[in-house]
């Protein structure tokens, strides 16, 4: 019933978005707050249950399973912070009169069928509706992304369009390839993960293969891998600061998730070998393209689009790693999710003020932005793996495991993320520090700009410091198959 | 019916990689847009001949609105897009005409390659329409790539799904009715949004070439 109600609460949000009317933008921002905060409390709820029991459903269609928790209370958490920041975000861009309140009513609507579509991924436990919902998540963040009406909003969003449609197309087709055994053996509509799971080992090896690289090439395309991730530094930067957020923070990570119930698969088909194999590939490409552009990069929201890249690929390595890797992996998602959630809300906060995404035009923000440039560094911090953040021990952990897997790779992978962390000491100590512009005032644009990052962040440094032992269960539980 | 008549469906799926073909070699918008149509005619009465062959009323209803949605629908928000914004002729394509066919040879002998032909257990008897099947997918992957107007990449990602349908039917692999009918909503409402999409486009730089959409860059 709670997991009918995860669903049901977006939608309803969106449609009450729709009715209101008459510039009342305070309703808009209620309507998002208390929706997202009513799906975090039925996310704890389900977590409570899925922590005793180990699974929590409802019918055999939606399912919450160790893996799938985590990802909700991601999207939980980033959602309630990214709605809450949006009503005075966009509040103040009105003021500014860049936006007008219908497009603020409608970002309202489409933000809400997104998490409405990304909660749905997550839960379902057919690949085909999985399938179904991250496709409608293209098709709902399409307009969000062409949101301020620009030429290269509206480049940005039809390439994202079109990029992820054939990236969902090939993702498709592999998920058709993957039901076959299922299929096979008389199971059409009913073929959930466990199904396959079971029909796994009657696989035949050939098909598998040619199958799970279409997984991975579709639905990869969606988790911005490269070479496949032309699109995200574009979407990521012409979208609104909380849609990035949420891009960033969590919607690779539910296109990841497809990707791991395939593997779970296919390692039951043909052992682990070749998706581990894939998965190094794929994961240290992305570690090292993205490590060169973030040392040039000139722009603030590409610069964290890019390091999304990154971290993806660093998510994916340890993946492909496999055994304490994989755990470390997973809490690595976990932290990056929270962590480039609030530097993109925090984004926000800079333009706000800046009026700019150009990192030679921001500086002096420890005097313009106390609190913010702050916040800023911290999450810098933390995502550069910078001890004692929880990222350092991560990356430590999948570096060390793959030392003995490949030692030529975790050198490169090495060296990439101490340019990395060159090029953000470079970007963010030019952006902190100096002399602000004249004129601009000093002092945040609200409490309500701030303290949901705030919540984040303290988020982010509590489970860096201390893991309960709860989530440790589920941590563990999650990785068994990797 | 079709899918036990090995030939009437190697035939079938002929017609459908041709249409993928023309598609290549048409100037016009509206002749895009007409290969599009037999495409998703063929791919609409695969189905429904499937439907028959279960003797389910779902199934029919399903292939009915695939039917709908495919054969009438897309090309509607087509020529609807041609006549308002005059876009009678494509523009071109990175690649000439001799050199698009060669690509186009080259991905289909790919697609009969050894690679390849190891997919054939998924249907022994109709080996010869799964792998053009196979080629249909490359050929309208590299229509999205070759062509840079917008419409002809709308249209390559409808063939592309095509492709796919077409693909799953020969392999025994296509949806239950249900989860068909979810896609298809999927590619609904994805056509009423490209089809707006381009309008903006239009709109905003005059033209569906994206040569024109050059705003985009590293700074």
């Amino acid at each position: 019933m709670l997991l009918l109600l995860i669903i049901i609460i977006p939608l309803a949000s969106s449609a009450l978005s729709l009715l209101i009317k008459k510039k009342n933008l305070k309703a808009l921002g209620i309507i998002a707050t208390l929706g997202s905060f009513s799906e975090l409390l039925i996310t704890f709820i389900i977590g409570m249950y899925v922590v005793e029991y180990g699974v929590y459903s409802f019918t055999s269609y939606l399912s919450v399973d160790s893996l799938g928790l985590i990802l909700m209370a991601i999207l939980a958490i980033s959602n309630f912070s990214a709605s809450w920041y949006s009503g005075s975000y966009l509040k103040a861009e009105m003021e500014k009169e860049i936006i007008g309140f219908t497009r603020m009513r409608q970002y309202f609507i489409l933000l809400h069928l997104f998490i409405f579509a990304m909660f749905f991924a997550i839960i379902t436990t057919n690949p085909i509706i999985m399938w179904i919902s991250i496709e409608a998540t293209t098709l709902s963040t399409a307009f969000l992304i062409s949101f301020y009406n620009k030429p290269a909003s509206m480049e940005a969003a039809w390439k994202y369009l079109i990029i992820n449609s054939v990236g969902l197309l090939l993702g498709f087709f592999g998920t058709l390839l993957f039901l076959y055994p299922a299929m096979a053996s008389g199971n059409y509509e009913l073929a959930n993960w466990q199904t396959l799971m079971s029909c796994a080992s009657s696989f035949d090896p050939f098909i598998a293969k040619i199958a799970f690289i279409f997984i991975l090439i579709g639905y990869g395309t969606k988790v911005g891998l490269v070479p496949m991730h032309t699109w995200l530094p574009d979407a990521h930067s012409k979208a609104p600061a909380p849609i990035s957020a949420l891009f960033s923070g969590v919607l690779l990570n539910v296109a990841f998730l497809a990707v791991l119930r395939f593997k779970s698969v296919i390692d039951i088909s043909i052992g682990k070998y070749f998706s581990q194999e894939l998965f190094i590939f794929f994961g240290v490409l992305s570690i090292v393209i993205a490590a060169f552009i973030i040392f040039i990069q000139k722009n603030y929201k590409r610069l964290l689009a890019y390091h999304s890249i990154e971290h993806m690929g660093i998510i994916t390595l340890g993946f492909g790693f496999g055994g304490i890797a994989s755990f470390a992996a997973l809490l690595h998602l976990i932290y990056h999710s929270l962590a480039k959630s609030a530097l993109f809300l925090l984004a926000g906060n800079i333009i706000l003020k800046y009026s700019s995404t150009k990192i030679e035009k921001v500086s002096g923000m420890i005097k313009t932005l106390p609190v913010t440039s702050v916040l800023f560094f911290i999450g810098f911090l933390a995502l550069a793996g910078i001890p004692p953040f929880g990222i350092f021990i991560t990356e430590f952990t999948i570096l060390s495991t793959g030392f003995y897997i490949n030692p030529v790779i975790v050198i490169i992978v090495l060296l990439s993320l101490v340019l990395v962390v060159a090029g953000i000491i470079k970007h963010v100590s030019e952006m902190i520090f100096g002399e602000p512009a004249e004129g601009l005032p000093v002092g945040e644009a609200g409490i309500n700009t701030v303290f949901p990052i705030v919540i984040i962040v303290a988020i982010l440094i509590f489970i860096s410091f201390f893991i309960p032992a709860e989530m440790q269960s589920l941590l563990r539980s999650a990785t068994l198959n990797y | 019916m079709i899918s036990g008549s090995p030939q009437i469906l190697f035939f079938l799926t002929s017609l459908i990689f041709g249409s993928v073909i023309f598609m290549h070699l048409s100037k016009r918008n509206s002749t895009i847009i007409f290969f599009y149509l037999i495409q998703s005619l063929i791919v609409s009465g695969l189905l429904l001949d499937l439907s028959i062959e279960k003797a389910s009323f779902f199934l029919i209803l399903t292939a009915t609105i695939t039917l709908v949605v495919k054969a009438i629908i897309a090309p509607y928000f087509f020529r609807r897009l041609i006549h308002r914004h005059h876009l009678n002729f494509s523009v071109s394509t990175y690649l000439n005409g001799p050199l698009t066919l060669v690509v186009l040879a080259l991905l289909t002998a790919f697609s009969y390659s050894h690679f390849f032909k190891p997919l054939c257990i998924l249907a022994i008897e109709n080996e010869k329409a799964l792998l053009i099947a196979v080629a249909m997918i490359f050929n309208s992957l590299f229509l999205i790539i070759n062509r840079k107007g917008v419409l002809s990449q709308m249209i390559g990602i409808l063939s592309l799904e095509n492709a796919i349908v077409t693909f799953a039917y020969i392999a025994g692999l296509e949806a239950g009715p249900a989860l068909q009918l979810g896609i298809l909503f999927d590619i609904l409402v994805w056509v009423i949004i490209a089809s707006v999409f381009a309008s903006m486009l239009f709109k905003q730089f005059g033209s569906l070439d994206v040569n024109e959409m050059k705003n985009l860059k590293e700074e």
